[in-house]
């Protein structure tokens, strides 16, 4: 038992190596930052400069929702990528031929990008902070890092959705932009999810990320655990939940792959 | 008419990779040193060597897709680096592999897409497209997409793509890699009857039988420079007038076999083939005679099952060479 | 010119539609996400207390994000796919030019835009009430063809830059949204800080797109309309003759590294 158990880990964290470094083979810090702070950075600056238009006066929200949302989107990318690059790769019917524990190879392809959507995410906290004049003094590093961590996880819940779809279609990744890009819109992100017609807000509170948004926000304003716990809890919840829809999805299209042959198709 | 098709003269090239996240290496890779060669116009000329020897790297800097470090090329008098444009009019190249084409479109549109890149005229294009694809053998299969493609299908349809323009010069870099017996057996005659057409081919492979098939002369190639280059009757020559005497052994009565041939002289080398049940012992020897005398009398299933005496192949030329370390 | 000949015109533009245009990528990019921006747009002026969202910027402007979008996709997608087939070896290896060639494409590419940036323009007519009363027709419709020029010539400009190495596709990523939001593709230039508006100036789109938006405001003022399109055709033509320069040394550079075939 022991001795599965530590093959699991092993795998677990080669898998996790191997699939982050598989994708991500950049050369230099530039390139680094400029991938993942890049991008979101300047859509953060775009929808500022939107909001400013229309006369929306707090462009922290604006600031605080996007950086919140770098973790979630990294991860989630990342593990749809990951299975698609395998796809394309034709490595994906030699890991899926393989006798390995599925749990393992499955979660594995999360881990760092978990952790690097982790980094980003406070990385952007520091630049913001720096260039926005975002007030940290009065609040609880400790819970704002819970939250971003915990985000990260919950939105890895979306990536294995998404990724079992590239299972089925080389086009998995274009649903996943265009669901990513739908985010912006619904979990909070640039305005709260109150000012949304109601049976969008129904959604939103069916996703992962709203909940932890809300909770995150609630941080920087300086509310104590008691006021977030609730909230942290439903996101675990329904993270937990798409985690398990997540790897259900992706063990019955492995299975389905394998009798239509769809697996090695590009 | 420029009476050369392909000269080289001194080529060179080596490749500088960066590894490192924060401090950069840079590590240079020679994958090709000092070429030089001259291949007359219809000339079928054979690059041969390991995988990894420089040969594909050769190809590309003659076909104008990488600069060379040092040296020069011309291709029909005209320079691969000042005179790219006119250079690339005259060349078809075809490399291995499955990839080459757009896989959602079909063979007939892939074609017609080059032929433009080619400017082709369309009139032409109508009639040589389905020519062409007669002549690979794909005739029937035109309108299918090429992702539903075999390996050896796609490998037919780049000789056809690089057969578009009508070229003078042709370079096929392992152009029948992946495809089966039969199929390369046709292909195979394609190319002879390209050369008979008296088309000059560059052609790159590593299987020594259709080298000695298909060429006029051959180049040895081996970690980036020529080891050797001559016709492959005068390779042959090259290691003497030996026979080659293949003979299987039961496991276990090699050692006995191996004692027993070691009365002869440093003329004859031994070597064991470790691949085959039974095993297989290759004597090359300029005594076959005195071999089959010193083997005859264990000439039974208890101790050799078979013997097959032949004449020196260029494979046999080429191991040698290769093993000596290309000198 | 002569390099441009209708027969490969006509050719890549198959290739093109059968490969990629025709796909379900093109949804997400000519539809979806251009109305995900539109959308954010009204919700941001619906929760800032607005009755009603400015339709020029938030409707048509989601077009032009539509338009600009897929032109900076589809030509990192050309390339890279073009790597990825193995098939930018050969195109390079033929006696057509690689710059003809980008420039065939972008030309494509900013056409299948051109969808988009339609779409939104009936959008903002039959749903948004959308009214062409006051419209300078003729300023818009110079402006229009002027932004679709300048966006070619950053097209061709990126696409060359894109060949030179695996690793400019995420560096073009990098760009598309600092362009479209120094361009203010979805809000008026003045919006911007000084600096970032005088920094705007040497992008092309953005004086063409400045003149598009004021003629759909009702603006005639001509002196105002024909500077903003000669800064747009002038600095076009800038970036047009620095990817004439650059690509001799883009050619050479991509056969020292060998960057052609790799994927």
């Amino acid at each position: 038992m022991i001795k599965y158990l530590l093959q699991s880990l092993r795998l677990y964290l080669y898998q996790a190596w191997l699939s982050y470094h598989g994708r991500y083979s950049i050369t230099s810090p530039f390139g680094y930052i400029s991938s993942k702070l890049g991008f979101p950075f300047f859509l953060m600056l775009f929808f500022i400069f939107m909001g400013k238009f229309v006369g929306y006066t707090n462009p922290l929200y604006i600031v605080i929702g996007n950086v919140l949302l770098i973790p979630a989107a990294g991860s989630m990318s990342g593990v749809t990528n990951a299975i698609g690059d395998e796809r394309s790769w034709g490595t994906l019917s030699y890991v899926l031929g393989s006798p390995a524990p599925r749990l393992p190879i499955f979660m594995g392809r999360s881990l760092f990008y978990i952790l690097d959507g982790f980094v980003t995410a406070v990385l952007g906290f520091a630049i913001a902070a720096g260039i926005f004049h975002l007030d940290m003094a009065t609040i609880n590093f400790g819970m704002l890092l819970l939250c971003i961590f915990l985000l990260a996880i919950t939105s890895s819940g979306l990536g294995f959705l998404f990724g079992s779809i590239s299972l089925i279609s080389r086009d998995g990744w274009i649903i996943l932009n265009t669901f990513l890009s739908a985010l912006y819109i619904l979990v909070g992100v640039n305005f709260p999810v109150g000012s949304l017609p109601s049976a969008l807000q129904t959604i939103a509170f069916g996703l992962p990320l709203t909940r932890g948004i809300m909770a995150a926000r609630l941080v920087l304003a300086g509310a104590g655990w008691n006021a977030i716990r609730p909230l942290l809890a439903g996101e675990v919840l329904v993270g937990a939940i798409y985690i398990l829809v997540g790897y259900l999805c992706f063990r019955l299209i492995e299975k389905r792959s394998l009798t239509s042959g769809t697996l090695d198709a590009i | 008419m420029h009476p050369v098709a392909i000269e080289a003269r001194s080529l060179n090239k080596t490749f500088i990779t960066k590894t490192g996240l924060w401090k950069t290496r840079t590590r240079s890779t020679l994958a090709v040193e000092d070429i030089s060669l001259t291949i007359e116009r219809g000339e079928l000329f054979g690059l041969l060597g390991p995988n990894g020897a420089g040969k594909t790297t050769t190809v590309k800097m003659l076909t104008t897709l990488l600069l060379p470090t040092h040296g020069t090329a011309r291709i029909l008098g005209l320079d691969v680096v000042q005179q790219t444009a006119q250079v690339r009019k005259h060349i078809g190249f075809a490399f291995s592999g499955s990839r080459g084409f757009y896989n959602r479109i079909t063979a007939t549109q892939n074609l017609n897409y080059f032929a433009q890149l080619y400017a082709l005229d369309s009139a032409i294009t109508r009639q040589r497209v389905p020519q062409l694809l007669e002549l690979v053998g794909l005739g029937t299969r035109g309108d299918d997409k090429v992702e539903t493609y075999s390996s050896g299908m796609v490998q037919r349809l780049h000789l056809a793509r690089a057969l578009l323009h009508d070229p003078e010069v042709l370079f096929l870099d392992e152009p029948t890699v992946g495809i089966d017996p039969v199929g390369s057996r046709e292909l195979r005659q394609t190319i002879k009857n390209l050369s008979s057409l008296g088309k000059t081919i560059l052609l790159t492979t590593h299987y020594m039988a259709e080298a000695e098939e298909l060429c006029h002369r051959i180049a040895i190639i081996n970690k980036g420079r020529i080891v050797a280059l001559d016709s492959p009757e005068a390779l042959k020559r090259h290691i003497s007038g030996d026979s080659v005497i293949e003979a299987c052994i039961q496991p276990g009565q090699v050692q006995g076999i191996l004692d027993l041939l070691r009365v002869l002289d440093g003329r004859t080398l031994v070597e064991v083939k470790n691949i085959t049940e039974p095993e297989t012992v290759s004597i090359r020897t300029p005594e076959p005679a005195r071999v089959l005398e010193l083997l005859s009398p264990y000439l039974n299933p208890q101790y050799i099952q078979g013997l097959e005496v032949r004449n020196q192949t260029l494979e046999d030329v080429y191991v040698t060479i290769i093993k000596a370390g290309g000198q | 010119m002569k390099a441009l000949r209708w027969g490969l015109i006509k050719q890549q533009m198959l290739v093109t539609l059968r490969v990629r245009a025709l796909h379900v990528l093109s949804l997400g990019l000519f539809v979806i996400q251009p109305a995900v921006f539109t959308a954010v747009g009204m919700l941001l002026s619906h929760a800032a207390g607005n009755a009603m969202p400015d339709l020029v910027y938030t409707v048509i402007g989601g077009g032009i994000m539509g338009l600009w979008s897929g032109l900076v996709f589809s030509s990192t997608y050309d390339i890279t796919g073009d790597r990825y087939y193995g098939t930018l070896e050969l195109i390079v290896g033929s006696p057509t030019s690689l710059t003809t060639i980008e420039a065939i494409r972008t030309l494509i590419n900013v056409l299948t835009g051109l969808f988009s940036l339609g779409l939104a323009f009936v959008a903002a007519l039959a749903i948004f009430g959308y009214s062409l009363q006051g419209v300078n027709f003729w300023g818009a419709g110079i402006s229009l063809l002027l932004l679709l020029f300048s966006m070619w010539c950053i097209g061709v400009f990126l696409a060359n830059f894109l060949a030179w190495s695996r690793l400019s596709g995420s560096f073009v990523d990098f760009l598309e949204m600092p362009i479209a939001f120094l361009c203010g593709f979805m809000y008026p230039i003045r919006v911007l800080p000084g600096w970032l508006q005088t920094l705007s100036g040497v992008i092309p789109i953005r004086w063409a797109l400045q003149a598009m938006n004021e003629s759909l405001l009702g603006n005639r003022d001509l002196p105002f309309l024909l500077t903003h399109w000669a800064m747009a055709v002038g600095i076009s033509l800038v970036f047009l003759a620095i990817t004439g320069w650059l690509q001799a040394r883009v050619h050479d550079s991509i056969r020292l590294s060998g960057e052609l075939s790799s994927i």
